[in-house]
């Protein structure tokens, strides 16, 4: 994946790009705000990472602009400024998800793996398929190997958000942002236990276990 | 200050120029009516002289009618001798005075019968006493009235009017004096009372720029006079005890602050430290840098909680609540935590009333909602082997919006109700808990930014956590 990321402290900015590499990425990289702009509608970029606070140009109106030529390339805004107000002024300018200062990188390279995705058909889908498991967004029916599965309408949610991004990892706070739309941070295990539930509904009784927990980041689900 | 300064501030205080304004209408007005009541009495007495005149020009010819002209001319002679304002004239049909007190008419007043008024000099005084041929004739003005009697003698009846003016120059004279007078004492009063208002005013500035000055325990005096000096300073002093509990909470929260967040610091650096020391093994180092990222995910969680109550007790402008559907919160909320209310053997029912509606933070909300179920879920447990059970409710009472969250727990003592809602304020039995003492902080931060109150009130057993919104 191709990813741009404007970024103006250097140290932040070298580590983040280590780590995406790592992850097999190919990252650029701007220090400032009009370089970043002039390099992500030059070229064609996977996902854009801007921070908020830059010098010479503002992350939010660098997305306004490229937003406004018809630039499509999903953005992921990086900030120190994480109310409520802040995130919802962020993606109004056109950012795709908002990610507040300091973050886990696993936080950060799910979110943009799940981001990258969004370009790709897979968001207007009617239904997903995971190895023998399925969902029909239409009539809302699950089934695993033939055998229709109940779930409760926030289960449901939760499935399909996963299904969604199968093979990519959901972090816990993607989970609560998406499927119950929150942005807090709750303290005890609340997406675990919800997880669970599911996992012993889709997975039970069954030899390969399709819903993953991935340790130190959250849950994948994958043949 | 110069007595020439005190006296500069005097004459421009607000009092002192309401005065002079004061002054200056009453003046005007005084003016006003001193005119008016002159022109009437003039007008009067105008009327009246001229009323006497026609009087006695009707008497002299009645006397002439019925007794003749010399019997005229002995009255007229009378009358002419009467000291007094009186003007009399009697004279022949070629104009030669025959008896009478003057003799200067211009040509018109014998020539044309009528009412005249004209100067002419007076030849004596209107006393008689003093009285000689050698005294000089004065100036005076006379209104006359000429009437040519059937026998051909042309008489002339009239007054001086000189002592008519003098009647509006004594009305004139009491007036100024009088306005002098108010003039000088308004002056004075005014001066006075701007005086008393310096004053006043100048011990509310001396006290605000001793707080200016850093003193903040200083308070403006008040009175017993009760008036709206005393108003403003009372309000004043609740002020600067307002600024002072702020100020005083603000030093508390910075020492909490720094308390609280040093311990987890020193622990922090403590694991990175055995993470470096000499012969620690890989599996150690690993486990080191674990619990470090751990601590600073917690350090991190306590200043979002923090920020967010700061945010929450500045106040957000109105424009950041919204119409938020609080049944749904509630209920997703309630939700969210029922399977780990489940797994710890606690039931969670919710009581929700549906479409309750509020301009609200609906993030701020969610989040006291969490951190209530959470305290409940942590803390409400009752001894062991008892079964937890929690009720959330929503109801709407009249203009007010309860949300409630109830636990069957220990409870928390009367005592301890208040400060537990204070920041980093943890009870004996909750510091082993996981927790940054930020929960309940927060949610009666919540509930004040939405003009509600946030109480602990007691279960029977447990507690009953009850926010009060009013609705609208």
């Amino acid at each position: 994946m191709k990813i741009l990321l404007i970024e103006d402290d250097r140290e932040a900015a070298s580590y983040l790009m280590q780590a995406l590499d790592e992850a097999g990425h190919v990252t650029h990289h701007a220090a400032d705000g009009e370089t970043g702009y002039a390099m992500a509608s030059g070229m064609d970029y996977d996902v854009l990472i801007v921070d908020r606070m830059l010098p010479r140009r503002d992350g939010l109106s660098i997305v306004e602009s490229l937003r406004a030529e018809g630039n499509k390339t999903p953005v992921l805004i990086l900030s120190a400024l994480g109310e409520v107000d802040d995130r919802v002024t962020g993606l109004r300018a056109g950012g795709d998800d908002y990610l507040t200062k300091p973050y886990a990188f696993t936080e950060l390279l799910a979110r943009v793996e799940v981001l990258a995705r969004r370009s790709s058909p897979g968001e207007a889908a009617t239904s997903f398929t995971v190895g023998d498991l399925s969902l029909d967004r239409l009539s809302r029916k699950v089934e695993r190997n033939g055998e229709p599965i109940l779930l409760q309408p926030r289960e449901f949610r939760l499935l399909e958000y996963l299904m969604k991004n199968a093979g990519k990892v959901v972090t816990r706070t993607m989970l609560l942002e998406n499927v119950w739309d929150y942005h807090f941070d709750p303290q005890t295990n609340v997406i675990d236990v919800h997880m669970s539930r599911l996992r012993s509904k889709i997975d039970r009784g069954f030899k390969t276990p399709l819903l993953q927990t991935i340790r130190g980041a959250g849950y994948m689900i994958r043949e | 200050m110069s007595s020439i300064g005190r006296l500069g501030q005097l004459l421009r205080t607000t009092t002192f120029r309401l005065t002079a304004v004061f002054i200056l209408i009453f003046i005007v007005f005084s003016v006003l009516l001193l005119a008016f009541i002159t022109f009437q009495s003039s007008i009067i007495i105008q009327r009246q002289q001229a009323a006497d005149i026609d009087r006695e020009v009707q008497r002299l010819e009645d006397v002439e009618l019925h007794q003749g002209i010399r019997a005229v001319a002995f009255a007229v002679d009378r009358l002419a001798a009467e000291p007094g304002p009186g003007i009399y004239y009697l004279g022949d049909a070629n104009g030669q005075m025959v008896v009478g007190n003057v003799n200067t008419f211009p040509q018109a007043v014998l020539r044309q019968q009528g009412v005249h008024s004209f100067n002419y000099a007076r030849p004596r005084l209107f006393s008689s006493e003093g009285d000689s041929d050698n005294t000089p004739p004065r100036p005076g003005y006379a209104v006359v009235r000429s009437v040519a009697l059937p026998s051909g003698f042309m008489l002339v009846v009239g007054r001086d009017v000189v002592e008519r003016r003098g009647f509006t120059a004594i009305i004139f004279q009491g007036f100024f004096a009088g306005v002098i007078g108010i003039l000088v004492l308004s002056i004075v009063a005014g001066a006075i009372t701007a005086r008393r208002v310096l004053r006043r005013i100048d011990a509310i500035n001396a006290t605000s720029s001793t707080i200016i000055g850093g003193n903040l325990s200083e308070r403006v005096p008040v009175t017993r006079r009760n008036d709206e000096f005393d108003g403003l300073a009372t309000n004043l002093n609740a002020m600067l005890d307002r600024i002072q509990g702020l100020m005083q909470g603000l030093k508390e929260v910075t020492d909490n602050v720094a308390h609280d967040l040093k311990t987890p610091l020193t622990r922090l650096r403590n694991k990175a430290e055995s993470a470096l020391r000499e012969g620690a093994r890989e599996d150690e180092r690993r486990e080191a840098l674990e619990v470090t990222i751990t601590e600073s995910d917690k350090l991190i969680r306590t200043f979002n909680a923090l920020l967010m109550i700061a945010r929450a007790e500045a106040g957000a402008p109105s424009g950041a609540l919204t119409d938020v559907d609080v049944s749904a919160v509630v209920g997703d909320v309630a939700e969210l935590y029922g399977p780990v209310a489940e797994d710890a053997g606690t039931t969670l029912d919710s009581q929700v009333a549906e479409g309750v509606h509020l301009r609200a933070n609906r993030e701020l909300l969610g989040q006291a909602m969490a951190n209530l179920i959470e305290n409940a879920l942590k803390y409400g447990r009752p001894e062991p082997g008892g079964a937890g059970h929690i009720v959330v409710a929503l109801k709407q009472v009249g203009g007010r919006v309860r949300i409630e969250v109830a636990d069957n727990g220990s409870g928390i003592p009367v005592e301890d109700r208040l400060r537990v809602l204070e920041r980093f304020v943890r009870l004996e039995k909750s510091r082993t808990e996981a927790g940054s003492g930020l929960g309940l902080a927060l949610v009666a931060a919540v509930a004040r930014l939405h003009r509600g109150t946030f109480s602990i009130e007691d279960n029977n057993p447990g507690v009953r956590a009850v926010l009060d919104l009013p609705a609208g």
